[in-house]
């Protein structure tokens, strides 16, 4: 009675006027319009690869020039020593532990294949490190660095490719395919590409009905960006203002099929135009560029500004998986990225420019690394294989199994207003 | 005891769960200011505010992921389907990423799925089928098809309760035909206990949802040949009710299974073989299959009449089996 009722924005869905932070209109005529992309690399690649015939054969090959000097690490704007050194430690347990379980691949001891990440460690490892720990992430096959910076050991990666009963999912399924929502806010990835893009958002759209804006992370590659749910998924975020971090790892090739056969843009990051959220550009072998992007972009989704798009550019410098050989690869690009390799420039860096690593402190933290990865690698091994009959049971959550409760918090829920359950009729489809 | 109708009744069971439980919230299309395509939350947004009441874009796919991300942090979502039909545009949501959360990951995934299905209100093709098979054959998923108002309050309640995914078919031919007695108070139906709909001795009709009134019908008239017939109401597809299954063949000796859903891959084939797992030596006679044609749902009324199961149906397959 007499209260004048307010006027509230609703805190969701992104409202029109708020700059998405991208789009800037510019001069020229009424009818153009021209959109910003922040670019943080060093160097720009401007070869291309084409599908042609040569003779009765069809493949690809490069056009352009291959010879550029390799750029260097970008200086971070936020990473200091210690956190340097720690994902550079990331990267390197990543690295190790893919050469082991391709050895133990060739032992006959994994079942199943073997998903590499090799050239892509960066990219897994600083964009994983730029997350809190009450944040949450969802891996994508190659991501395995990403799954160790979130607290998952090299012992839990080799055992779910060992297909162990120590595993994280017990022997029931395979590979990066294993999360945790207690402790490490980890969602398993499945098969098909593009579907984590969504959950993601969704986690984050329950973190704020529980009044939390946090950043969640998930990846999707220059092949899996093509379906339909990346588009829903992401979409749905940008609309629904939620803190989706999405790193898009363009490393040229979807399982055998190169980008260009995949989409038309020149870079993968103006698609965030078309979703009205910032994209960025880095270069997915630099820790630096990938930290600082991701950073970034936690830091807006913590603010409740909403999803960002960040592209990185780089090399699957393996097959799909350990069966595939990539003889469709033209061999210089394996040359070219080579020389680019993140691990060989990030330790370049520490140890040679800025001095934050002796030689020997390097000596020491890798000898550290591979003693780990024996003592994990010996206990993958020698621990038993699930028993056929553990494959029954917990299809279903029985009762007491789990407890539901909110994670962040009881939602603070709008008090009774006097509004009734309608029990009126109203015109509908199909009566 | 207040008359609802199975729409109100069911738009009642999830307010009265939004009001218990702050983790409990709506989330699909047009379900906001308009209130769903037939009007289930209308009012929700006004009482609960559009945080919890949340309108998306037309996204499926990421209906679904979005509703089992939230529920990976303790949230109860419930997702609404404007039809059933559009099921399979997050098809891979919801049997592979959903569905296998558990068994792969101990990942509970406390969400339901609801929204209308059925025909016989000439929607055609994409606005009439009944996909609970495809979710029956996912492990893991729950599939609930409530028949009465009842039931219906009671089921809603229980599936978002439920600590699994529930995929909740409201058939919508039922939606503002069917009023009765539902409390007022709180109470839930458990998932995966059948009921008794009618009491008889002479043959048994299994079936579920629009089809129990169908039986219910054709029962009237059968009474007055003579002839009892039982009708249970399976309520839940997955659980099944395999005990209550066993227990009416065990009495009447004489079954017919009763779905709207196509013949071939309906529950009707799985029951007949839980039949002859747990009561063949009781059976009098052949188990007897009434179902839709394998097609799709016509959209032309004397068609779509055709396709459905009717009442002259069971009456005529009671009396044959009957004389067997």
């Amino acid at each position: 009675m007499g209260k004048k009722s307010k006027k509230k924005i609703v805190p969701g869905p992104a409202s029109h006027g708020r700059s998405p932070g991208s789009l800037k209109p510019s001069a020229p005529t009424p009818s153009q319009r021209t959109y910003a992309i922040t670019d943080y690399r060093l160097e720009k690649p401007t070869f291309t690869l084409r599908q042609v015939c040569v003779g009765d054969q069809v493949r690809y090959e490069i056009e352009g020039d291959l010879s550029a000097p390799v750029p260097p690490i970008r200086e971070s704007k936020y990473l200091d020593k210690k956190q340097s050194i720690e994902i550079y430690r990331w990267m390197l347990l990543n690295r190790k532990m893919e050469t082991a379980l391709e050895n133990l691949y060739k032992q006959g001891k994994v079942v199943g294949g073997v998903y590499f990440g090799l050239g892509q460690e960066a990219c897994s490892c600083a964009s994983a490190y730029a997350l809190k720990s009450d944040e949450w992430l969802g891996p994508m096959i190659r991501n395995q660095g990403s799954l160790l910076v979130r607290g998952f050991s090299a012992r839990d990666i080799m055992m779910q490719y060992m297909a162990k009963a120590g595993s994280p999912t017990k022997g029931r399924d395979a590979s990066s395919h294993f999360g945790d929502i207690e402790k490490h806010n980890v969602v398993a990835p499945i098969s098909t590409l593009g579907d984590l893009i969504p959950v993601l958002s969704g986690v984050a759209l329950g973190a704020r009905l529980q009044g939390r804006n946090i950043a969640v992370m998930t990846y999707i590659g220059d092949g899996g960006q093509s379906t339909g749910v990346t588009y829903e998924g992401l979409n749905f975020a940008a609309v629904q203002n939620l803190g989706l971090v999405l790193v898009v790892e363009n490393n040229m090739w979807g399982y055998s099929t190169p980008a260009d056969m995949q989409f038309r843009v020149k870079d993968l990051a103006e698609r965030a135009i078309a979703y009205g959220i910032p994209g960025v550009i880095i270069d997915g072998t630099d820790a630096c560029q990938v930290y600082d992007a991701a950073h970034e972009a936690c830091e807006r989704a913590r603010r409740g500004e909403g999803p960002t798009l960040i592209e990185a550019k780089m090399m699957r410098m393996k097959g799909h998986a350990i069966h595939d050989a990539a003889e469709y690869v033209p061999k210089p690009l394996f040359d070219y990225w080579k020389k680019r390799d993140p691990i060989a420039r990030f330790e370049n860096c520490l140890v040679n420019l800025k001095k934050w690593l002796t030689p020997a402190e390097n000596r020491e933290l890798i000898a550290g690394v591979d003693q780990q990865l024996d003592a994990d690698r010996e206990f993958a091994v020698n621990s038993p294989m699930p028993t056929p009959e553990s494959a029954a049971g917990g299809t279903w959550c029985e009762d007491g199994c789990h407890e539901i409760k909110p994670k962040y918090g009881m939602p603070k829920v709008k008090k009774g207003t006097g509004v009734a359950l309608k029990q009126t009729e109203s015109a509908v489809h199909f009566k | 005891m207040p008359q609802l109708t199975y729409l109100e009744a069911i738009r009642q069971g999830i307010w009265e769960e939004m009001e218990r439980d702050p983790t409990v919230f709506c989330i699909g299309e047009d379900i906001g200011i308009y209130g769903g395509a037939f009007k289930v939350t209308d009012g929700f947004i006004d009482r609960f505010g559009p945080e919890r009441v949340i309108d998306t874009p037309i996204a499926e796919s990421a209906i679904v992921g979005a509703a089992f991300g939230a529920s990976l942090t303790g949230m109860r979502p419930v997702a609404e389907f404007q039809f059933m039909d559009f099921l399979p545009c997050a098809f891979n949501q919801i049997v592979n990423m959903v569905a296998k959360a558990h068994y792969r990951w101990g990942a509970p995934a406390p969400l339901v799925i609801r929204g209308p299905s059925g025909g016989n209100v000439h929607g055609g093709p994409f606005h009439s089928q009944n996909p609970e098979m495809w979710f029956v054959h996912a492990p893991g998923l729950k599939v609930v098809c409530p028949a009465s108002a009842y039931d219906a309050k009671g089921l809603i309640k229980a599936s978002i309760r439920d600590n699994n995914p529930v995929i909740f078919f409201e058939h919508k031919y039922l939606y503002r035909r069917i009023k009765e007695e539902v409390p007022a108070e709180d109470y839930v139906v458990p998932l995966g206990k059948a009921r008794l709909a009618r009491e008889g001795r002479d043959l048994s009709v299994i079936t579920y949802a629009a089809m129990v009134y169908v039986a219910l019908e054709a029962a009237e008239i059968l009474a007055k040949e003579g002839i009892q017939l039982e009708i249970i109401d399976l309520r839940t597809l997955s659980p099944l009710d395999r005990e209550a299954i066993a227990q009416t063949v065990r009495k009447t000796n004489k079954v017919i299974l009763l779905h709207e859903d196509v013949r071939t891959g309906g529950i009707a084939g799985e029951i007949a073989a839980i039949i002859n797992e747990e009561a063949f030596d009781d059976l009098d006679g052949p188990i007897v299959r009434i179902t839709a044609q394998d097609s799709p749902v016509p959209f032309s009324p004397p068609q779509e009449e055709y396709f459905l199961p009717k009442v002259s149906d069971v009456v005529r397959e009671a009396r044959r089996l009957h004389a067997y």
